[in-house]
């Protein structure tokens, strides 16, 4: 029994040696955040367990975060030094983090790597992770906005699909029906980052920009817009619904237009019992330069990191799977090298290729470090101007005068 | 030694003790933030010095910046609104219903409990449900107004922006009448009987009996129901995210959702603090009422 015990203990403490031993060499461990899993699957959960079952080496260890709570987290996590090796963030917050140092500049890494290789990037997306000429990080997916549109209401007014602003309200006025509760179109003009994403680029279009806000266009948009909630062609619930509930109005037949983006596609092929198609977001006179909105996230590694050769790696793994975002998740990439398959459904089909085309024309939100109270400063004027409390003039030349002090 | 070990299990050492892990529990948890908090509104922060004790000095700059945002006058006011609105809509209807309830009748306590549903649900519940009445093309309460025929187009209670402030003290008003009614119910039951009786011989009618008897022996209950409705009106936070998310166009944003974007939409944690040392003036005000209300209770 004695020698029994002594076996044993030895033999335990052998295996805690061994142990030990496999721990000296074991696997670097790349912690990365992201929102992907949250709601529902997404790339970056998925490819993190892809790369753990290559066992090279490297085991990714993947937190999943809520939408409202990663920039935060990770502002908390940095500043106590806890901060992941490698985080996702939606793109105006990544010049926040860029702009300060907080991500590693892997503009040197990016020229000797065979996987990623900025020039095949669309502009939009890349400008976003780029700060001072230097590459902070990569594009995860995008996306953008256009206007979804109810062919059949469009084909009974006999009406083409909206190219200019003029044409969208005459369309909007022409289908709407207060006596049966439907409206001409629907936006959102919320007060939060969703408004000034729908508002930017009717500025940018305009000729302005986020540090040049007060266009004409700008101006005469608000008015056309207040007109149409005022008239009842639109609802005054604009001002309040995101852009996930605005468009289900549309879907469910209670608005002929729709601005929104392609993450609409899938629940409308579901929803919507009527034809309908997307268009580019209007001009203001045909053939004007264009513009839109880019949405979605970007990858980036944290100066933090105690390992930023393998945070690398894991970036580089990320990349090399942009082929399946689309069939896997229905979601964009943001390079323009990646073939889209078929899908066989025809309207969603026919939306993608508008909405990728509207890609080259998405511009970032900033980049710029204190890009939150920009865009609180656009989406309070647009807000103003539409519940009447200020002429579209006094809004955005109120909003003009705070972003130059944060400019400045 | 015994003697001091004595005295803890058993004396004045033992109430020592108990004030003493008191205290230490409100300066660790209530005082050292609350310091902190004012120590923030006269610094710099951002998100490197963030977890750092030394950070630039600001002095006053943040408090002058934070009155010279445009929407400053405006986020006063709808503050005042919304406490005052909700105070005085709580305490008119809680009071009412304490005295309704004050009428034995049948089951009339235990419909009194139901009523404490309202103020066991979590505020975001509460918001999310009221958000639901309330919706402008949707809504539950525009259908009723409607199929009664006292409007006519749709009302958008949240949306338009000289209602949404309101919509919210409305909510906020169901939310807190429970806690009012409860608090003044006692009240009332701790009016000796006789007192109305006598008056009542002396041909005094139920307006003079209420405002001769009532109202006065209900004085430091009233105090302290009028300075914790305050309190709690102050910190509501959870029905503006879930109703109007302070819109549109911050009509409907009071000083303690503002506090929120600063800190936590807008990273700028001074500011956001600045806004609530200023609040935190309103409730010292409020405490002191409520102290003085209830100073007759508890002596001894």
């Amino acid at each position: 029994m004695r020698t029994n015990l002594t076996t044993l203990l030895g033999g335990a403490v052998s295996a805690l040696a061994l142990s030990g031993a496999a721990l000296a060499q074991e696997d670097v461990t790349i912690t990365v955040w992201s929102i992907d899993g949250a709601n529902q699957v997404g790339p970056s959960d998925t490819f993190s367990a892809d790369f753990n079952e290559l066992d090279n080496g490297i085991t990714i260890d993947y937190r999943v975060l809520q939408f409202d709570e990663i920039v935060n987290e990770t502002l908390r996590a940095y500043a106590t030094g806890n901060a992941p090796d490698i985080v996702s963030l939606d793109n105006p917050d990544f010049a926040l983090f860029s702009s300060r140092g907080a991500f590693l500049d892997i503009t040197d890494m990016v020229a000797e790597s065979d996987v990623i290789n900025p020039d095949v990037y669309f502009e939009g997306p890349l400008n976003s992770v780029m700060w001072d000429g230097r590459l902070y990080g990569v594009g995860k997916y995008t996306d953008t906005i256009g206007v979804f549109y109810n062919a059949d209401m469009l084909e009974e007014a006999g009406l083409e699909p909206p190219q200019t602003w003029a044409e969208f309200e005459a369309a909007a006025r022409a289908m709407a029906d207060p006596e049966n509760g439907v409206y001409g179109a629907t936006l959102s003009a919320r007060g939060n980052e969703e408004g000034t994403f729908q508002f930017l680029p009717v500025i940018q279009m305009s000729g302005g920009s986020y540090e040049n806000v007060n266009t004409e266009g700008a101006r005469e948009w608000l008015t056309m817009v207040k007109g149409m909630i005022d008239d009842g062609v639109m609802s005054q619930d604009v001002l309040t619904l995101g852009q996930w509930d605005s468009t289900g109005t549309f879907n469910s037949g209670d608005a002929a237009m729709a601005i929104s983006g392609p993450w609409e596609i899938d629940r409308m092929v579901e929803d919507a019992d009527f034809d309908w198609g997307v268009t580019l977001l209007p001009t203001f006179e045909e053939g004007d330069e264009r513009s839109s909105a880019l949405g979605g996230f970007n990858l980036g590694i944290l100066s933090t990191t105690e390992h930023p050769e393998e945070a690398f790696q894991v970036l580089e793994y990320f990349v090399s799977q942009d082929h399946r975002l689309f069939p896997e998740f229905g979601y964009l990439p943001t390079r323009g090298d990646i073939e889209l398959p078929e899908s066989g459904i025809p309207e969603k089909d026919a939306a993608l290729a508008v909405f990728q085309e509207q890609l080259q024309y998405a511009q970032p939100r900033g980049p710029h470090p204190d890009w939150q109270q920009i865009s609180k400063a656009i989406y309070d004027a647009e807000q103003a101007a539409l519940t009447g409390q200020m002429t579209p003039d006094e809004a955005l030349s109120q909003a003009q005068a705070t972003i130059d002090g944060i400019l400045n | 030694m015994r003697r001091i070990l004595s005295s803890i299990t058993d004396g004045k050492g033992f109430d020592l003790v108990l004030v003493g892990v008191t205290m230490i529990f409100l300066l660790a948890l209530a005082g050292l933030p609350l310091v902190y908090n004012v120590l923030l509104s006269f610094q710099e922060v951002d998100m490197f010095n963030l977890a750092a004790f030394q950070r630039p000095w600001a002095g006053l700059e943040n408090y002058r910046e934070v009155i010279s945002q445009p929407e400053f006058g405006l986020v006063m006011k709808n503050t005042g609104i919304f406490v005052f609105g909700s105070i005085a809509g709580q305490f008119v209807l809680g009071f009412a219903l304490a005295i309704f309830f004050m009428v034995k009748f049948p089951f009339a306590s235990t419909i009194r409990g139901v009523f404490l549903v309202s103020w066991v649900m979590p505020g975001l519940v509460v918001g999310a449900i009221w958000g639901l009445i309330l919706a402008g093309d949707y809504g539950v309460l525009n259908a009723i107004l409607q199929s009664l025929g006292i409007i006519d187009g749709t009302v958008f209670w949240k949306s338009d922006p000289r209602l949404s402030i309101w919509a919210v003290t409305i909510a906020n008003i169901w939310l807190g009448l429970a806690f009012n009614m409860m608090l003044l119910s006692v009240g009332l039951a701790a009016i000796p009987r006789d007192l109305y009786e006598a008056a009542e011989l002396d041909g005094a009618n139920g307006l003079q009996r209420f405002a001769t008897i009532t109202v006065p022996m209900m004085r430091s209950t009233i105090g302290a129901v009028l300075a914790l409705g305050l309190i709690y009106t102050l910190q509501q936070f959870d029905l503006f995210p879930a109703i109007t998310e302070g819109g549109p166009a911050n009509s409907s944003t009071v000083a303690q959702y503002w506090a929120w974007q600063w800190s936590f939409r807008i990273f700028d944690f001074a500011k956001g603090a600045t806004v609530s040392v200023m609040m935190l003036i309103f409730v010292l005000v409020a405490s002191i009422v409520y102290v003085w209300s209830t100073r007759a209770e508890v002596r001894g």
